[in-house]
């Protein structure tokens, strides 16, 4: 059996998306945790990069690893950083949750074992980028006005919290 | 060179061949920290009427920051008791990764390049982003309150000065409808962007001069309010780490402003028989002596100032770019 290098890459990728994953759950601190989130981020773009969707690698990158584990650090730093959480789980609900991870596993195998994938057109990879623009603004041109429009609602309600905190101190003093 | 490379069979062969070029760029990367700290220290100390380094290495103290690494890499590794210990030891690698992995993706030349990515721009400003992640984990881990204020200043810092980093360069996409670093160059070849894009030049070198933690926008390691910031329980080759991340993050910043603004490898009209890494070599330059100069030049900017002028200033100033630019594309096609 050779490998080839598409092979190894995806090995170490997915090997070090799914350790992450296992330390974010075992973890006790909660800082590791955020760090161990960013390894599991950054190899998932790996592995959008093997697959040809570069642009969705990088967005992932820069959307998850870059602003939304920083803005996860940020609020633990403020707020209680030296955080820990405890496992508190009986016997039975760990070997329940084990059948049901066994029944999950068998699920899914059942159902990767008999797919057929359809040979998807095989130029997806050419001027991805450009690719999704133009969908993105000619099909599906009315979710991503409605998304658009449900950011500004959550810049506003957040404008709005702040604001308000800020009242209130200055009326206690 | 590295496109049939990457499309032959992997082994070990291969392997060396790009385990050699990389430690070749390590090393060019290297060679140039040690001399632009050099340079550093010699024009602020020109621009402040002293001399700078002049015993170590002649007269123009070229030995000067090879000594002061070794010196480093000499000390002694001090790791606090109560500092969080996996974290501290892992902080500057992932700090430091990123800076050389953006590397990869910038043209210096028309051949000379390592990876020729479609998404090229948008892959530097999404790894230069994981940066950030090893400041503040260095910063958390550290647990010394000086080193934690440090890294939140410089996660809101990053934050906040990545938007308006991108939206400058949004009018240069416009112009060009690509994100690869090659073709943006190849674009300029009926003038440069800085010519296109005046306003966007200006936000974009105050924003990268803001992601480069570099004075005016020292904030995450403050020496007069801070000690050191973010490193401040950092010694030795672990703080060495921290430096040659913002050193070699100077180098490709700055080779970013050529390629984008500044034409990347072309020349001036008839001075085509000057080789283009020659005039990517003094365009560079340049551009490391401007943010030198403003180093020497402007005093630090207060938290709550920095903030209200990224998002109330420059934010505004670069939407209103790409507004102008989509109208001067649209008023070039008309014509």
């Amino acid at each position: 059996m050779t490998f080839s290098g598409e092979f190894l890459a995806f090995m170490s990728l997915a090997l070090v998306a799914v350790i992450g994953g296992v330390l974010l759950l075992n973890l006790t601190k909660v800082v590791h945790m955020v760090v161990a989130l960013v390894f599991t981020f950054v190899s998932i773009a790996g592995i959008y990069v093997l697959l040809s969707a570069e642009f969705l690698a990088a967005v992932q990158i820069l959307i998850y690893s870059g602003a939304i584990t920083i803005v996860m650090l940020f609020g633990i730093m403020l707020t209680r950083h030296n955080d820990t959480s405890e496992p508190n789980t009986g016997r039975w609900r760990k070997l329940l949750v084990f059948v049901g991870v066994l029944g999950f596993a068998f699920a899914v195998y059942i159902g990767i074992y008999n797919l057929d994938l359809p040979s998807a057109p095989n130029d997806l990879h050419v001027n991805n980028t450009e690719q999704i623009g133009i969908e993105l603004y000619s099909k599906f041109i009315i979710p991503f006005e409605v998304t658009s429009v449900l950011l500004l609602v959550a810049l506003i309600g957040s404008i709005v919290l702040a604001k308000k905190d800020d009242e209130k101190e200055a009326e206690k003093e | 060179m590295v496109e049939e490379l990457l499309h032959s069979e992997a082994g070990l062969l291969n392997f060396g061949i790009f385990f050699l070029l990389a430690t070749v760029l390590l090393l060019v990367v290297l060679g140039f920290v040690t001399y632009a700290i050099l340079a550093e220290r010699k024009v602020m100390g020109f621009m402040q009427l002293r001399h700078g380094p002049n015993q170590v290495g002649g007269r123009w103290g070229l030995l000067q920051t090879v000594a002061d690494v070794l010196k480093l890499l000499l000390k002694e590794d001090t790791i606090p008791k109560l500092a969080d210990r996996p974290l501290f030891i892992l902080a500057p690698v992932i700090a430091f990764a990123p800076a050389f992995m953006v590397l990869a993706t910038i043209p210096f030349t028309d051949k000379l390049q390592f990876a020729d990515i479609g998404v090229g721009l948008l892959y530097y400003i999404a790894i230069s982003g994981l940066t950030t992640v090893g400041i503040v984990t260095g910063a958390w881990a550290s647990n010394n309150k000086y080193a934690l204020l440090g890294g939140m200043r410089a996660a809101a810092q990053m934050i906040s000065y990545e938007i308006p980093l991108v939206m400058s360069v949004l009018g240069i996409i416009l112009l060009t409808g690509s994100l690869n670093l090659n073709e943006i160059v190849e674009a300029q070849k009926n003038g440069w962007f800085i010519i296109w894009q005046p306003i966007a030049f200006i936000v974009f070198l105050i924003a990268s001069t803001a992601e480069l933690n570099r004075v005016p926008f020292d904030l995450p390691e403050a020496e007069s309010e801070l000690v050191a910031g973010f490193h401040v329980e950092y010694s030795g080759f672990r703080w060495a780490f921290f430096m040659l991340a913002e050193y070699v993050y100077f180098f490709a910043m700055a080779s970013l402003t050529t390629v984008l603004f500044l034409g990347g490898w072309l020349p001036l009209p008839f001075l085509e028989f000057i080789p283009g890494a020659v005039w990517f070599a003094l365009k560079f330059t340049a551009v490391i002596f401007a943010l030198v100069w403003f180093r020497v030049t402007f005093p630090r900017l207060r938290a709550d100032q920095l903030m209200e002028f990224g998002w109330k200033v420059l934010l505004p100033v670069a939407l209103a770019n790409i507004f102008l630019t989509a109208l001067l594309k649209e008023w070039l096609n008309i014509f």
